[in-house]
């Protein structure tokens, strides 16, 4: 794999896109915004050179990531990519936009990857023809450090499209999980019994916030407790991902958000970037 | 001091009587034990000393077990064999600390911890006191835990108490995941560890639990909160009676 397109260069695509230019590809990285594509750059240069200064890359890797990027705010130059990876807003309309200029823009054998993580792939891809050739590509953030990514196979993915993603994932330096188009995917399905058993405990008064956290860091021997994890990424994002699951499944009472959240979030209380959550960072 | 306070009895679940006894065994105590239905179904080393009866000078007696029954009939022989003054810690994962108090003749002298394989060996175990519970007999259990270097949580009376409780609802979701054939369960765990930092990937973790006492926990938490969050993943519950999971 050797010429990508990035579509969208916020936070998620610029780190995609350092990811895979790292890598040796050649990558396109749009943004309608010249703003943002100038900020992007920005950070992938801190990036590069935290990476050269921890030595986890040499100065030439660096400056070949460097030379490997071409920002643009147009497709002119997606006819050459042999993978698209689409990093805009989680907006569903957005996305089908884009899929359908890239429909137009790319070549027939160009892989559709959409980075959601709470989107249907199949629905991007039912805006588009050829929905054989889309997947999603999920990547955690920070995409530089975080070793997985799940490649999600639509209702009409093709295994070509699924073994070459995979293959791009590994080429990456990452490591590719397999996952069904349903919600939540694996990770943030799965997880969402850690955020939410521990707000029913909360609200049971089985034990504290911060007992709670000790007990999982000391008995579960995880590395953070649910409430500290909640505040780092942010109360209200973990309410929109268990919200989004509880109305994407019908109301299944596995995933019912918790009043707790409410509560927090409408007071403003969302974690350490508001300096207050469940803990106080005001100090 | 009595050679006695250095001994400590254990009987229910054989992993977890295992599991204790060496983590006390390593603190300096010595092991006696009661097999669950006469006969050893786990060879036990050595230093696990098999007893028919509680001599009346042991003072720390452990029950280990998550069936209920079993329990019952556990804590009935202990509370009438062990000495007056002796404490008893009872696993109350699946049934509460004052549940099982309510069964014997002083149940000022018990309190509920978390045990669960795999957990035991971490830094800390949870205690259910009840509202029975004599303060001297939770000094006593408190200095019990420091000799064996854990850290303690005191944790209101409840079914699945809290770890036990995140961790096996972890593993139903993940088997619900797999039931529905959403993704292997190798890709799961691997997920979990790289994209979470778990420690465990839910799927081994529920193997070396044990499926049967993982599905017992759930089962217990399902009839208390009687939700139909808690219900438990087929796939689970059929792989508790023996079946071997083989999706694609």
């Amino acid at each position: 794999m050797k010429t990508i397109g990035i579509v969208g260069a916020g936070t998620m695509g610029a780190g995609i896109a350092h990811v895979a230019a790292i890598s040796g590809c050649r990558v396109f990285l749009h943004d309608i915004s010249d703003e943002v594509l100038t900020k992007a750059l920005e950070r992938i240069e801190t990036e590069l050179q935290k990476g050269v200064e921890k030595t986890k890359i040499t100065a030439e890797q660096a400056s070949g990531a460097r030379s490997n990027i071409q920002p643009t705010s147009t497709f002119n130059d997606f006819s050459n990519c042999e993978v698209v990876i689409e990093a805009a807003l989680e907006d569903l309309e957005i996305k089908r936009d884009i899929f359908r200029e890239l429909e137009t823009a790319c070549t027939p054998e160009t892989i559709f990857a959409s980075n959601t993580s709470s989107l249907s792939i199949t629905a991007i891809a039912a805006s588009i023809k050829s929905t054989a050739r889309v997947v999603g590509l999920h990547f955690f953030n920070p995409p530089h450090l975080m070793k997985l990514v799940e490649v999600i196979r639509g209702n009409e993915t093709s295994e070509h499209t699924m073994q070459r993603s995979a293959e791009l994932v590994s080429q990456f330096g990452k490591t590719p999980v397999v996952v069904k188009d349903t919600p939540g995917f694996i990770v943030n399905r799965i997880a969402r019994p850690f955020y939410g058993e521990a707000l029913r405990l909360l609200g049971e008064g089985v034990a504290s916030v911060e007992e709670i956290d000790r007990i999982v860091r000391l008995e579960g021997g995880f590395k953070m407790g649910p409430f500290e994890l909640m505040d780092l990424i942010g109360i209200d994002v973990n309410f929109a991902v268990t919200r989004s699951m509880y109305e994407q499944t019908f109301g299944e009472p596995r995933y019912r958000p918790h009043l707790i959240q409410q509560t927090m979030v409408n007071a403003g209380m969302l974690g350490r970037k508001t300096k207050r959550g469940f803990y106080d960072y005001s100090q | 001091m009595a050679q006695s306070r250095q001994t400590i009895f254990l009987m229910g679940d054989p992993s977890l009587v295992l599991e204790l006894g060496e983590i006390c065994h390593q603190a300096g105590f010595a092991i006696l034990y009661k097999p669950a239905s006469g006969k050893d179904s786990a060879p036990f080393p050595k230093h696990f000393k098999k007893v028919n009866t509680i001599p009346r000078t042991v003072f720390v007696l452990c029950e280990l077990s998550l069936d209920r029954e079993l329990k019952k009939k556990n804590l009935l022989f202990i509370d009438k064999a062990a000495g007056a003054s002796a404490v008893i810690l009872s696993s109350s994962i699946t049934v509460t600390a004052s549940e099982q108090a309510s069964w014997i003749r002083r149940p000022s002298r018990l309190v509920g911890i978390s045990t669960m394989p795999t957990l035991l060996s971490q830094k800390l175990i949870e205690l259910a006191p009840t509202i029975h519970t004599d303060k001297a007999v939770m000094a006593r259990v408190q200095e019990f835990f420091a000799r064996l270097g854990k850290e303690l949580a005191i944790v209101q009376d409840r079914i699945g108490m809290v770890m036990p409780r995140i961790l096996c609802m972890l593993i139903n979701e993940a088997f619900f995941a797999l039931t529905e054939h959403i993704a292997s369960p190798q890709d799961i765990d691997l997920a979990m560890k790289l994209g979470t930092n778990y420690p465990r990937g839910p799927i081994e973790w529920a193997d070396q639990i044990g499926i049967h006492s993982v599905v017992t926990i759930l089962e217990a938490i399902h009839d208390d909160l009687d939700e139909d969050r808690y219900r438990i993943a087929p796939l689970l519950k059929q792989m508790a009676l023996g079946a071997q999971w083989w999706g694609t």
